[in-house]
């Protein structure tokens, strides 16, 4: 399998050329084009190895999630019956950036980020919060382990933070962290700075590990889009 | 009558350079900058007729109407700056009289005289929430400009591929097309986010975008406020 990152940093896509048994996966609604010999096929996005009780809940949390927006937890799976291409883009504007999972590292990715992956990568969903689920404020995670690669995108540029100590980031810009650092999802202040700072909810890292961050936030463009509507 | 090109890949803008007479038919709206010495007149392109299909079309299409400017050079070395609405590349494609170009509607820019476009509808609307698609089909000779929403991609087709809805920009006569389920079966398909693809047979030329306007607009829609009715 070859694999090349496109047009980055503001449109960046993922151009895959499959080899006769390779299989990647893709988020749900991110293929932009493939070649006839490449198949595809919609999975749940459970860890293979998950129990069916596991894979019963993800299955309903994904129908839920479909229904009330956000992404699904539903992924594409392609594979080739010859060498044969296929393309990945994802939904806004900005780069993606390729990530190797080691056995024993694990990596997190904010769902909006997850684009594809290959090889033998065991995903979970973690949520940060009731209100995660429904789109809220809080914070979605796909928790990463196993052996393989893996494709995340950013909205805007992706900036890698080597963490030694504690760090905050605004929810909002989280594209994903390694598994070694402790995480918390926190409001930035007091009450107070939780109502009229305009900064939302944060993630307070701790420990050594590096977190990317993406140079733009969505829920910062819908809050400025939103007065803009008419009534 | 030419084309330039600027700030490629995001934030492209495109100058026509007219002569003393020369003129260019831009998409309603593109306009951003005009010299001294250019008139403008508005044409609409009215689908009226057609009996019983072009009524029908026209219901699909929800009414829809092609507007144009048309912009003529009275003097000589006239600029026109012309822009689409989404972030993206622009490109040209030379029309040498062998072969049309279909577009995609929002696709389309602008065009010099010598290049004639048919807004006859053709497409498909999906049962896929929004999810619709008409072409202009491009004859004569002369560029024809084309926007992207994102990066822009031009391959060669010589055989079968399958190109999603909403990432297709342009292709040239002599490629078919039939409207396909992303998956095998229609749960599959929509639970695929895919919704409806095109599958692409012949030889000639396509033109991809790196992102889809639809997908776009949901991912921000589904976070702004219902709309009041």
């Amino acid at each position: 399998m070859q694999t090349t990152i496109e047009h980055g940093p503001s449109f960046a896509w993922l151009r895959v050329a499959l080899d006769p048994g390779d299989e990647i996966q893709a988020e749900a609604g991110s293929m932009v084009r493939r070649e006839t010999q490449v198949t595809m096929t919609t999975h749940l996005n459970a860890s293979r190895s998950a129990g069916i009780l596991r894979k019963i809940g993800a299955f309903f949390v994904a129908v839920a999630r479909k229904v009330f927006g956000g992404e699904t937890m539903f992924v594409n799976r392609f594979r080739a019956a010859s060498r044969g291409e296929v393309v990945f883009a994802p939904a806004l504007s900005g780069h993606i950036i390729h990530k190797a999972i080691t056995p024993g590292a694990r990596l997190f990715v904010q769902t909006g980020s997850y684009l594809a992956s290959a090889g033998a990568i065991d995903t979970r969903v973690r949520f940060g919060g009731l209100r995660s689920l429904f789109g809220g404020e809080g914070l979605v995670l796909l928790e990463c382990s196993g052996a393989g690669d893996l494709w995340v995108n950013s909205y805007g540029g992706v900036l890698p933070i080597e963490v030694n100590g504690t760090f905050k980031v605004d929810t909002g810009h989280i594209v994903a962290f390694d598994g070694s650092l402790d995480f918390k999802v926190r409001s930035i202040g007091g009450f107070k700075s939780f109502l009229f700072s305009g900064e939302g909810l944060v993630c307070e890292f701790s420990g050594r590990g590096t977190v990317f961050v993406q140079s733009r936030n969505l829920r910062a463009l819908v809050g400025w889009i939103t007065p803009l509507l008419p009534a | 009558m030419h084309f330039e090109i600027r700030y490629n890949p995001a934030h492209s803008l495109a100058i026509a350079h007219l002569g003393a007479g020369e003129s260019v038919r831009a998409e309603a709206s593109a306009m951003v900058t005009m010299s001294s010495g250019v008139t403008v007149s508005t044409s609409m392109n009215h689908k009226a007729g057609g009996g019983f299909m072009g009524a029908l079309k026209r219901g699909v299409l929800g009414g829809e109407s092609f507007f144009q400017n048309l912009f003529t050079a009275i003097g000589p070395q006239a600029q026109i700056g012309l822009a689409p609405k989404l972030c993206g590349s622009m490109v040209t494609h030379e029309l040498s009289g062998a072969g049309d170009l279909f577009i995609q509607g929002s696709s389309y820019v602008a065009a010099p005289e010598s290049v004639t476009l048919d807004t006859k509808w053709q497409g498909f609307r999906g049962f896929f929430s929004g999810e619709s698609l008409f072409f202009l089909r491009a004859s004569g000779v002369g560029p024809v400009l084309l926007n992207a929403f994102g990066a822009i991609e031009r391959f060669e087709l010589n055989g079968e591929h399958i190109v999603d809805t909403g990432h297709l920009v342009a292709f040239t006569e002599g490629i078919e097309y039939s409207i396909d389920k992303a998956s095998a079966g229609w749960i599959g398909s929509f639970l695929s986010g895919e919704g409806l693809v095109l599958r692409m047979r012949g030889r000639g030329t396509v033109y991809v975008q790196s992102r889809n306007p639809t997908e776009f607009g949901t991912s921000v829609g589904r976070l702004l406020p219902a709309r009041q009715r």
